[in-house]
């Protein structure tokens, strides 16, 4: 998807909000971060613009998590400036539907799947900022929508038939797909996706990422989504974020991938291979500096 | 009948046991502070089989334990000295961290102090084991008017809270990560569940006892969620099996003087054991997903097993009514008119019953056909059923004739002994085809088993010969095969 595209709303975007064409969904200017007192990685400088959908790539432990942390507003930058949708980022923003790379659930849980995914729901919103106010106290009068919300977020990944399915029963695939409708229910304009791919096998990953490319074009929101592997990805993407080595580099997934630009990033040579299909395959670097970090 | 142990007499009529019962000032408080106190642990204990958190209501018992100790040394209701400590312990675990589930090493340190603690506190009061005794195991019928006033307070002020924070918490307790980037504050609603498991607890060791909360706090929870995978059915599931322990073990102690919690931890227990036997829910397998039709088909079949229990409950009731009935007026038995007069009741029930299972042998029909027609292998458990329909109407038909003949023969001679002549072997080829309608209710059933990879459905199949069971297990079966699906690759399959 082009950026000088216009822009679709996002489904269900409050009316009203005027959306800023072009102005950058994250942007981040010299941030530094640190886990711990080490830094984890500095002199980062990217945009994502709307409607865009971006892998963040790198080896273990090179503060993937940390960026998605820290567009939640649950970690801070230690020096540099980053913002989401034009403003610092703050925990509790209901324009962010985010999946974890773990949850708490598990072959335990009895929970009914629609269930989960309405937990997601903002529900009532007042006052004229449209600011979700996430704690529902007390009693909730807006039972229906919060139905159709969540049918509907079911529906767009493709499980409307688990609905009513328990957590317990699911297998890997089918249960990303609850955590992406949980995260989509309250129709957000952006999607924090850590890892959703891994423990899937090929067609599985591959199902999920045509779902979650639907989606980007669909409702038009923008997409972050950590992977270790980006063959599944690269025919959809339109930015990968690189994070190894301490630096981050962004761009066009061709402009990136490439021995050059990688071996710039990790300071030693590393050679970018294709095979026959396409596929892309990294030699070197990998564990140069993959243990540190967080 | 006299008293089992040491107890008050037992007579087998229930009504005038739970007279004698409400009877005694001591048993009214202890049902009334049971009533709020199972109310409290079923709705909290929901909560602590979500969080995982069993390890820290272990650990505020004990701590409960020294503070129970501290209020007998210096003169007060243990109550009091239970709460003190376990809401402070709670704070203090709440600050300690997130989930306190995941904080073994920091809990079990300062649950064995504070039991130490509490040994102490008994050791230096004079009247020892007694007192120890029944903080560890339960006194439930020591329960002061005042203790039950408070109790019911607390228990409105937790269901109050509860219900303020329902939603936040079971997000945070689902979903941590998530709620956490939702803006929730994981802290405090980690501290107000804390909190309130501490207020639950206190109240709970009286009649429970410190070692025995569990059967209060996890027990009933942990059934519930095996039941029902909606959480405000959970929870409701898991106040009416709390309830039902402390009512059956309260009722079971007074009639026979052993200790009320050791019946209370049995009842919960016997009751965890039988759905763990049935299975609940559970069932881990990779599933498909499922043509709507047969979905349709599945949910009628679950239906009519479940009519189908409703009419063999309704006819054993109504069987024992009729019996009553004729041991009063023995005269009536093979008298209509006389039946009327005095076993009307009776009559209207497996009337009822009637009816209830000749909508189960319908809703039967209509599941197979259903499924007959995705599948040739439900073609001939539709037959039956459809010849078992004949049957019942046979069976109808062919009492009619014989109830009218026998009344008119008791008017006027005429037509009378045709009518019964007809009417027996009408009833009895009535009932061979009904029968063969239940055989293809067993065969239908048996394969679906298969197909979904439920015992529950084959055991029903088998015992459908023993009405009762046999429907109740075999709608178990259809209603887990309708939330489950069949497993992938199943050997009988719908094409």
């Amino acid at each position: 998807m082009d950026a000088d595209l216009p822009h679709p709303p996002a489904y269900g975007a409050p009316a009203g909000i005027p959306r800023r064409l072009g102005s950058p969904a994250v942007a981040a200017t010299g941030v530094e971060v640190r886990y711990r007192n080490r830094i984890v990685w500095k002199d980062a400088s990217f945009e994502v613009l709307p409607g865009e959908f971006v892998a963040v790539i790198g080896p273990n432990g090179a503060g993937k998590t940390t960026l998605f942390r820290m567009l939640l507003g649950l970690h801070w930058p230690s020096s540099g400036t980053l913002s989401v949708f034009g403003v610092r980022p703050h925990r509790g923003n209901y324009r962010i539907g985010y999946v974890p790379q773990r949850h708490t659930i598990d072959q335990d849980t009895h929970l009914e799947c629609d269930k989960l995914v309405r937990l997601g729901y903002p529900g009532t919103r007042w006052g004229p900022d449209q600011r979700w106010r996430p704690l529902q106290w007390g009693p909730r009068f807006r039972l229906a929508a919060e139905r159709e919300a969540a049918a509907k977020a079911l529906e767009d990944v493709g499980a409307s038939d688990l609905a009513d399915r328990p957590l317990s029963g699911l297998s890997g695939g089918e249960l990303q797909r609850i955590f992406l409708a949980e995260a989509l229910v309250g129709n957000p304009e952006m999607l924090l996706l850590d890892e959703p791919l891994s423990n899937l096998d090929i067609r599985r990953s591959r199902e999920l990422v045509e779902t979650i490319h639907g989606l980007v074009i669909s409702r038009g929101v923008t997409t972050l989504l950590v992977a270790h592997d980006i063959n599944p990805l690269i025919k959809c993407l339109d930015k990968v974020i690189y994070i190894a080595n301490g630096r981050v580099a962004t761009g066009r997934p061709h402009e990136v991938l490439t021995t050059e630009t990688l071996s710039g990033l990790y300071g030693v040579h590393v050679e970018v291979l294709h095979d026959s299909r396409n596929n892309i395959v990294i030699v070197g670097g990998e564990d140069e500096r993959g243990e540190e970090g967080a | 009948m006299s008293g089992l142990g040491n107890g008050i007499p037992f007579s087998w009529n229930l009504v005038t046991d739970v007279r004698i019962l409400w009877s005694y000032e001591f048993m009214r408080n202890a049902v009334e502070a049971g009533t709020a106190i199972a109310i409290m642990a079923g709705i909290i204990g929901y909560f602590v089989v979500l969080r995982r958190s069993s390890f820290a209501a272990h650990a505020l018992g004990h701590s409960g334990f020294s503070g129970a100790a501290a209020a007998v040394l210096i003169g007060a209701a243990p109550v009091y000295g239970l709460l003190a400590f376990t809401v402070v312990v709670a704070t203090g675990m709440g600050f300690l961290g997130r989930r306190a589930s995941a904080r073994d090493v920091e809990i079990g340190t300062m649950l064995a102090f504070a039991l130490g603690l509490g040994l102490l506190f008994i050791s230096l009061y004079q009247g020892y084991d007694q007192e120890a005794y029944s903080i560890l195991f339960g006194e439930v019928l020591g329960i002061s008017t005042t203790q039950v006033a408070l109790t019911f307070a607390s228990c409105v002020g937790v269901l109050a809270v509860v219900a303020m924070i329902y939603r936040p918490l079971l997000f945070a307790s689902l979903d941590e990560d998530v709620a956490e980037a939702k803006g929730l504050p994981l802290v405090g609603l980690n501290l107000a569940f804390l909190v309130l498991l501490a207020i639950a607890i206190s109240f709970a060791v009286q009649i429970i006892g410190v070692l025995l909360i569990f059967a209060l706090m996890v027990t009933p929870a942990a059934i519930a969620v095996r039941l029902t995978t909606r959480p405000l059915t959970a929870v409701v599931v898991s106040v009416v099996v709390a309830l039902t322990a402390v009512w059956g073990g309260l009722f079971v102690t007074l009639f026979t003087n052993y200790p009320a919690s050791f019946f209370i931890v049995g009842i919960a227990f016997v009751e965890y054991v039988f759905i763990r036997g049935i299975g609940g829910l559970r069932e881990s397998s990779v599933l498909q997903a499922v043509d709507a039709t047969e979905r349709d088909g599945v949910r009628v079949l679950r239906n009519a097993s479940l009519t189908g229990s409703l009419a063999q409950v309704l006819l054993l009731g109504g069987a024992a009514l009729l019996t009553v009935s004729l041991l009063a007026y023995p005269g009536a038995a093979w008298n209509p008119s006389a039946l009327y007069v005095h076993a009307l009741g009776a009559l209207v029930v497996l009337g009822c019953a009637a009816v209830a299972g000749t909508v189960s042998a319908l809703l039967y029909f209509s599941g197979f056909r259903k499924l007959a027609a995705l599948s040739r292998d439900y073609s001939s458990p539709a037959f039956f059923t459809l010849v078992g329909l004949l049957g019942i109407a046979l069976t109808a038909g062919g009492l009619a004739l014989y109830v009218s003949g026998v009344t008119l023969a008791a008017v006027s001679y005429g037509l009378a002994p045709a009518a019964e002549l007809f009417g027996i072997p009408l009833l009895f080829l009535g009932v061979v085809l009904w029968l063969v309608g239940v055989f293809g209710q067993a065969v239908g059933g048996w394969r679906l088993g298969l197909r979904y990879g439920e015992s529950a459905l084959r055991t029903g199949a088998l015992l459908i010969w023993v009405p009762l069971l046999g429907y109740t297990i075999s709608f178990l079966g259809y209603r887990r095969a309708l939330v489950q699906g069949p497993p992938l690759g199943s050997a009988a399959t719908i094409s």
